[in-house]
């Protein structure tokens, strides 16, 4: 079990450039799911690289139980956006999620079992990656990210490019690593009902919007008379 | 007496074990260059290559080592540019490609130096000797050091970059080691099929070895299957109807493009 907690984050690629991110706080319970929401551009990805340690705040701070996120970047894995992923490439899911763990030990056959059967696709392990559908795909990815012994498990869209039951199935998927002790930080472009199925929402613009349980959040974004429109409900 | 007529007897056996071993490591290697979507690059390295392989006789060294750091240079320009994510980085490298060319054509009257330039850029296989298949052998065994040792880190290179620099791996010090291998590979194919058509080999087997491969190991031994029967096969015929071996190959290639399934549209 791991908590995290960012507070006033603030960054740009450079000097001279505008603030990607402006005094963003977060905090990450265990056995939360957490959703991170905002337009393009918002700084979602960004948001993620940093809880990751990819790159470090210009200001502000990060850590895990107390410790400073440098000290146990160990603690969080990321999960990333499927166009990252060269698709095409000659692997099986067995091949792929064996990955997860290439730099840090050797990974036994049970711990690649149990990644496959807790996203639900130990039948498939001999598949090549690119004869699975998008949710397999996805699926597959996400248990490579389990084989890591993180506890904080970032996923950057994980949802974008699936269709509404897949979208469901892999929403019920995360529910039960999080039933299990996990923190979940999901970005997504999701702004409807299926947020419903998140704990917590964070929804981001530069700065936090709102945070809160998904109904606070709508009703404050709500309130912000329209202003940004890919918060508007229809 | 007896010593010209085993000479004469076996005059094929260097050219072949040339030809077998460029068939095999060519396409094992072109696999890695395509999954890794470095194809363009590896062909901007075998245009490099002529320069320093002129420099590298006018100054009395051998060939191969000029022609070797040539292409490296070739491969760090790639790599550069690559890495600089330039949207006109393919328009760039192509002139690279093509001015690295001109001017190793440019230096051979320049230096005063005579060079078959048809033997290098097109190969020259039935006149391939000792050292032809000594540099075959030493490409040969770089590329299988480079396998045992980096397998693992390849693939994930290949699958995910990003990911791979993320859990540890020194992704530019394995591209600039890739990047080397393939000089050293193009180096070594140029009395056997040119650094010119080189480019075919490194491709054409490797697209029908992917095809279903469940890993790139898989995919790496069937195209190095194709690759050496459509070697062997030019040889032979390149013989039989006294033909240049090296394009005759190149132009082979071609016959396994024709057998790649083709992708049905719904």
């Amino acid at each position: 079990m791991a908590s995290l907690i960012a507070e006033n984050l603030t960054y740009s690629y450079s000097r001279q450039s505008h603030l990607v991110l402006d005094e963003v706080s977060v905090e990450l319970k265990p056995g939360t799911m957490t959703a991170l929401v905002g337009p393009n551009g918002a700084g979602k990805s960004t948001l993620l690289g940093l809880l990751q340690g990819r790159s470090k705040p210009n200001k502000g701070e990060i850590t895990i139980d107390g410790h400073p996120l440098f000290d146990s970047r160990s603690q969080v894995a990321l999960m990333p956006q499927r166009g990252r992923l060269n698709w095409n490439f000659p692997i099986t899911v067995e091949g792929l999620v064996s990955l997860g763990r290439v730099n840090h030990s050797r990974s036994t056959c049970c711990e690649l079992e149990a990644a496959l059967q807790r996203v639900g696709i130990s039948d498939l392990a001999n598949r090549r990656l690119d004869s699975l559908s998008g949710g397999q795909q996805q699926r597959a990815l996400l248990a490579k990210t389990l084989m890591t012994p993180s506890k904080i498990i970032l996923l950057d869209e994980p949802c974008s490019a699936l269709d509404p039951p897949a979208r469901e199935d892999f929403l019920l998927i995360i529910r039960q690593l999080a039933d299990a002790g996990l923190s979940l930080f999901i970005s997504s472009h999701d702004w409807g009902i299926s947020l419903n199925a998140y704990d917590k929402v964070v929804a981001l613009d530069k700065h936090v919007l709102a945070s809160g349980t998904p109904e606070v959040v709508k009703e404050k974004l709500d309130s912000f008379s329209c202003m940004h429109s890919s918060y508007c409900r229809a | 007496m007896l010593n010209v007529y085993s000479t004469l007897e076996t005059w094929w056996l260097i050219p072949f074990c040339v030809i077998l071993l460029t068939g095999i490591l060519c396409p094992a290697m072109g696999t890695i260059l395509i999954t890794h979507k470095r194809l363009l690059q590896v062909n901007l390295i075998s245009h490099c290559v002529l320069p320093g392989l002129v420099l590298a006789v006018a100054l009395g060294v051998s060939p191969s080592i000029g022609g070797v750091f040539s292409g490296l240079f070739g491969s760090l320009a790639a790599e550069a540019l690559t890495n600089k994510k330039n949207e006109n980085y393919e328009a760039i490298m192509n002139t690279i490609l093509a001015s690295s060319l001109g001017l190793g054509v440019l230096l051979i009257p320049l230096l005063g130096i005579r060079i078959d330039l048809e033997s290098v850029l097109f190969g020259d296989l039935l006149t391939a000797n000792l050292g032809d298949l000594s540099r075959t052998i030493i490409s040969f065994l770089v590329f299988i050091s480079l396998i045992l040792f980096g397998y693992e880190k390849l693939v994930h290179i290949g699958l995910d970059q990003e990911g791979a620099s993320d859990s540890g791996i020194k992704v530019s010090y394995l591209n600039l080691l890739l990047g080397l291998t393939s000089a050293l590979v193009i180096v070594s194919s140029m009395s056997a099929i040119g650094v010119i058509l080189v480019i075919a080999l490194l491709s054409a087997p490797a697209l029908l070895g992917l095809q279903q491969a469940p890993s790139l190991r898989v995919a790496m031994v069937r195209s190095a299957i194709f690759g050496s029967l459509i070697s062997v096969l030019g040889f032979l015929l390149a013989i039989a109807f006294n033909m240049s071996p090296g394009p005759l190959v190149a132009v082979l290639c071609i016959l396994l493009i024709g057998l790649l399934p083709r992708k049905r549209n719904n």
